[in-house]
């Protein structure tokens, strides 16, 4: 038993606590009941909170816990007719940094850099730098601190362009900056063990236009740009922290026309994260990308390898086309200069944009040129006279070279006199005299009637954007209505040859040759393939059989020597022979005043073969020095003639076996 | 009776004062204390995995003598095996070096295999490592790679005078290069989030579309060696699943890792040689 304790200065018993002396002091008691509402509030703050808004949290952690991200569907392929890509898709590894994550960092640097000023004394001197200035220089240091890390790991020696930061930072600092685009394998492998799985640099991965071909079809695939990744239908997580990657959207060309076939079906995934935002596998939610539907197109990668490359070689700008006769599906789609469209990807850069100005790529020559198609429309004022019945297959008309019409003489294409020259012999040579006099006979409103009877005055509609508009067929009450003036006989003379006002464009041209080779006026062109597509069948040219046999011999004179004026395609010394091919070809040199001078433009026009005709070809070339004698025959035909080789070679080539194409 | 209150909340007012020194300190210090730290209790680690060494040793003592004959008998059979494979590998490795200096192929970087036992294990969801009993004395450095019979266990993430941190692959913070055997084309392999006594799993990204892989039909993952650090065609794991990921433009999965991951006892440290011409830096 304890001793009682003596009492203590102050009175009190020692041993014993403040409560057990003063159990039923007042004021204890006061803090008794404080304590014990302080208690109750807790409890039913915890109960309202646990009970009553559990939902609230369960949200609030929902949203952060989740992320969602959303990505573009895979574009659909465009491929050619026999199923050959001409453009996919490649993935693209980047660096990326996300700014989030930098502003501390930036902070700091900023601190640091005004320290230094000062330290400096540049303060003092009037040298200190504006906050945005130390904001920007601040920026700048601590990307290129992680553009180092990056450097480091893969051997480069980048360096942060510190104005188009100040863009990004400007413009789209929600987005994450790019620090090094289009890694090869290799050294994004090395960036993925080397970078620390939390650093704001990390690997990212999307999907780019991809043309194995590079320039093949340039203008008729045409290119995309950046998009949007498109929404999900029914997909969750609206309220969710959304990482939505950048889609794609068609720009021009098939891409640009058929831009809701190709674009897939956005996909996306909602992940848990740890608190450092690492996803959690597997997704709590995903809805997987749709691909986008691939398009067939009607050009055979063959034969639009074989014109380009035969186009490059005239180093002119050109344009081939060629269609299916029967069907009218668009084999060639050529165009010269073009364009890479693999320097579209991931975006085109302004260097390469200007020389693509630079050398006027951009403009689609097949579609949107128009030239004046030069003696190749003599097939036409040939087809309309003998439909009016002013010209005779038989009959003869003397050519001594030229020919005068009011004030003025007109020559023949060389200058040379052609003697007696029949309907056969003025198209093996382009007798020009001999359709000076028969464009005289018929009148200009009948070659203007005869050319809109094959729409050479009206868009063709080819599933292509832009095709141009500016075509042209003259008529008198066109020159009156436009000029004010007369009609003038000089003028009859310049139409019934292709020369004058008279506008068409590649694209046209070869369909209308198709249709001269099917005895029809009109071959719709259609660049989309469809394996069952009928052949076409339009009203007919209604030439009689003896009519349309000299129209036909005259046209396969032209590909014969001696007189032919594409008989190139007969001369082994210049072209390879097309054994077996019988074809029928116009040739025309059109000329154009250019600011520099008279500049010629080279034509033909061909079908093959002649008995059963199936490809039509159409080839203009423009000259491009004044004065230079840029024919038909002897610039248009080559092309001409790559095609029809690669053609044959496909013709008889036993199934399964690759055509190899030879330059030359 | 006020100044006895005050006294009461001495203990507080001690702990703010740590505190608020510990919060002035300046960083070097805090640094050195905070490597201190680990130098001083490496030896309670040390000397626990020394004991737990003995403990085992016992547990074997008390074996009767026809289990240690029984044991001692496949002990040989296993040795006989072995050396087999040793001779085999010789001939492998003869193969090589001829097939190297045929195709003029430059020899791969050396590594230098550094055994170490395990000391401890550190297993939690956010990351997974393990202590080995070497460090900084047996010349290892940070970033090396560790492996053990089955493959890769990880790289080195600290290291102390004898003690160094290990990452395991299984662990999230954990990401490396992988090739599927036979293929050239890079993936992303990394550790997933595991539960403490589940089987480890990693997840791959980055997976070329036309690998296929399932449970029945599974792809070994080896590493890549681009990155610098792991030596090429070190078995990662075994990729069990891949599915079309989110972005359409490749596969992602899973990947079953070795499970003795967890129960490691021995490891060995790949030591990078230096090249001849460099500085040998001396051991202490």
């Amino acid at each position: 038993m304890a001793a009682p304790s003596s009492p203590t200065p102050s009175g009190q018993a020692p041993g014993l606590t403040i409560e057990q002396r003063r159990a039923h002091d007042p004021r204890v008691t006061f803090f008794h009941v404080l304590v014990a509402l302080a208690l109750v509030v807790l409890a039913s703050g915890l109960a309202y909170q646990q009970l009553l808004k559990v939902d609230t949290h369960a949200e609030a952690e929902r949203v952060q816990n989740q992320r969602r991200i959303v990505h573009p569907g895979p574009r659909g392929q465009i491929l050619d007719r026999e199923g050959r890509v001409l453009a996919g898709n490649r993935p693209r590894f980047s660096v990326r940094l996300l700014l989030d994550a930098l502003r501390l960092e930036i902070r700091t640097e900023q601190i640091r850099i005004r320290r230094n000023y000062r330290q400096l004394d540049d303060a003092a001197a009037g040298d200190l730098p504006s906050a945005v200035q130390i904001l920007q220089i601040a920026r700048a240091t601590v990307v290129q601190r992680y553009l180092d890390q990056v450097n480091a790991l893969i051997g480069r020696e980048e360096k942060v362009d510190a104005r188009d930061l100040d863009r990004h930072f400007a413009r789209e600092l929600l987005l994450p900056y790019t620090l090094l685009d289009n890694l090869a394998p290799a050294e994004y492998a090395r960036l993925l063990e080397g970078l620390p799985v939390n650093s704001p640099a990390q690997v990212h991965t999307a999907s780019v236009r991809h043309h194995p071909h590079n320039s093949a079809a340039a203008h008729a695939l045409g290119y995309v740009g950046t998009g949007d990744a498109g929404e999900i239908e029914d997909f969750p997580g609206g309220d969710l922290r959304t990482f939505k990657m950048k889609g794609t959207v068609g720009r021009d060309g098939i891409e640009k026309r058929l831009d809701d076939q190709l674009q897939g079906e956005a996909g996306g995934a909602i992940f848990r994260v740890d608190p450092a935002g690492n996803r959690i596998h597997p997704p709590l939610q995903q809805v997987l990308p749709r691909a986008g539907q691939d398009v067939r197109l009607a050009l055979d990668l063959d034969l639009q390898l074989a014109a380009e490359a035969r186009l490059a070689e005239t180093e002119m700008a050109g344009a081939a086309v060629a269609l299916d006769v029967r069907t009218g599906e668009v084999l060639v789609l050529a165009s010269k200069p073009d364009y890479d469209l693999n320097t579209f990807s991931p975006r085109l850069s302004a260097a390469t944009a200007a020389d693509i100005t630079a050398r006027g790529a951009w403009f689609k020559r097949a579609i949107q040129g128009v030239y004046k198609p030069g003696s190749t429309f003599k097939v036409l004022t040939a087809v309309a006279g003998l439909r009016a019945g002013t010209l005779d297959p038989a009959a003869k008309i003397s050519c001594d070279g030229s020919m005068r019409v009011g004030t003025r003489s007109f020559s023949c294409h060389d200058g040379a006199a052609h003697g007696e020259v029949d309907l056969v012999t003025a198209i093996t040579k382009s007798c020009n005299v001999y359709f000076y006099r028969a464009g005289l006979e018929m009148g200009p409103e009948v070659i203007a009637r005869e050319a809109r009877r094959f729409h050479l005055d009206q868009p063709t509609g080819i599933e292509l954007p832009d095709e141009t508009r500016r075509m042209l067929i003259p008529d008198p009450a066109w020159k009156r209505r436009l000029t004010g003036e007369g009609w003038a006989s000089g003028d009859t003379v310049q139409l019934a040859i292709g020369q004058g006002f008279v506008d068409v464009t590649p694209l046209q041209m070869a369909c209308f040759a198709a249709s001269i080779a099917r005895d029809q006026v009109w071959t719709q062109p259609y660049l989309l393939h469809d394996p069952a597509r009928p052949p076409q069948r339009h009203e007919g040219t209604g030439l009689n059989p003896a009519q349309r046999a000299a129209l036909l011999q005259g046209m396969e004179q032209v590909t014969q020597r001696p007189h032919g004026t594409a008989r190139i395609f007969q001369d082994p010394r210049v072209l390879a022979p097309l054994p077996g091919l019988r074809l029928a070809a116009k040739t025309g040199t059109a000329q154009k005043q250019d600011p520099k001078g008279m500049i010629n433009f080279a034509w033909l026009i061909a079908f093959a073969p002649v008995d059963d005709p199936r490809i039509a070809v159409a080839v203009a070339i423009e000259g491009d020095t004044p004065g230079e004698e840029t024919g038909g025959g002897r610039y248009a035909t080559p092309v001409a003639h790559a095609i029809f080789k690669a053609w044959l070679e496909k013709r008889n080539r036993p199934p399964g076996l690759p055509v190899q194409f030879r330059n030359g | 009776m006020p100044f006895k209150r005050i006294s009461q909340a001495n203990p507080l007012l001690t702990l703010g004062l740590i505190v608020a020194a510990w919060l002035l300190l300046p960083t070097a210090v805090k640094t050195v204390a905070r490597a201190s730290f680990f130098e001083l209790t490496a030896p309670v680690t040390l000397a626990a995995s020394r004991v737990r060494d003995l403990q085992d040793f016992w547990a074997l003592r008390a074996r009767s003598r026809t289990e240690l004959i029984e044991a001692g008998r496949d002990l040989a059979r296993v040795n006989a095996s072995f050396e087999l494979a040793v001779q085999q590998n010789g001939e492998l490795r003869a193969e090589v070096a001829r097939l190297e200096e045929l195709l003029r192929l430059s020899p791969l970087r050396d590594h230098r295999l550094e055994h170490a036992r395990v000391a401890r294990r550190d297993f939690s969801g956010w990351w997974q490592r393990i202590v080995i009993r070497k460090g900084r004395d047996h010349e290892i450095p940070v970033g090396a790679p560790v492996v053990f019979s089955g493959g890769v266990v990880g790289r080195v993430s600290e290291v102390h005078a004898t003690t160094a941190v290990v990452e395991l692959i299984s662990s999230p913070t954990m990401r490396l290069a992988g090739v599927v055997e036979g293929d050239t084309r890079p993936i992303s392999f990394q550790g997933g989030v595991n539960p403490t006594l589940a089987p480890p799993r990693g997840v791959v990204e980055l997976m070329p579309l036309d690998i296929i892989a399932s449970p029945a039909v599974p792809k070994r993952l080896v590493t890549a060696g681009f990155g610098g650090v792991f030596p090429p065609g070190l078995t990662l794991g075994t990729i069990i699943r891949a599915d079309l990921a989110s972005d359409g433009l490749f596969k992602s999965g899973e990947v079953a890792l070795d499970p003795r991951l967890g129960t490691l006892t021995e490891v060995s440290v790949l030591v990078p040689v230096a090249p001849a011409s460099a500085p040998v830096r001396a051991t202490p």
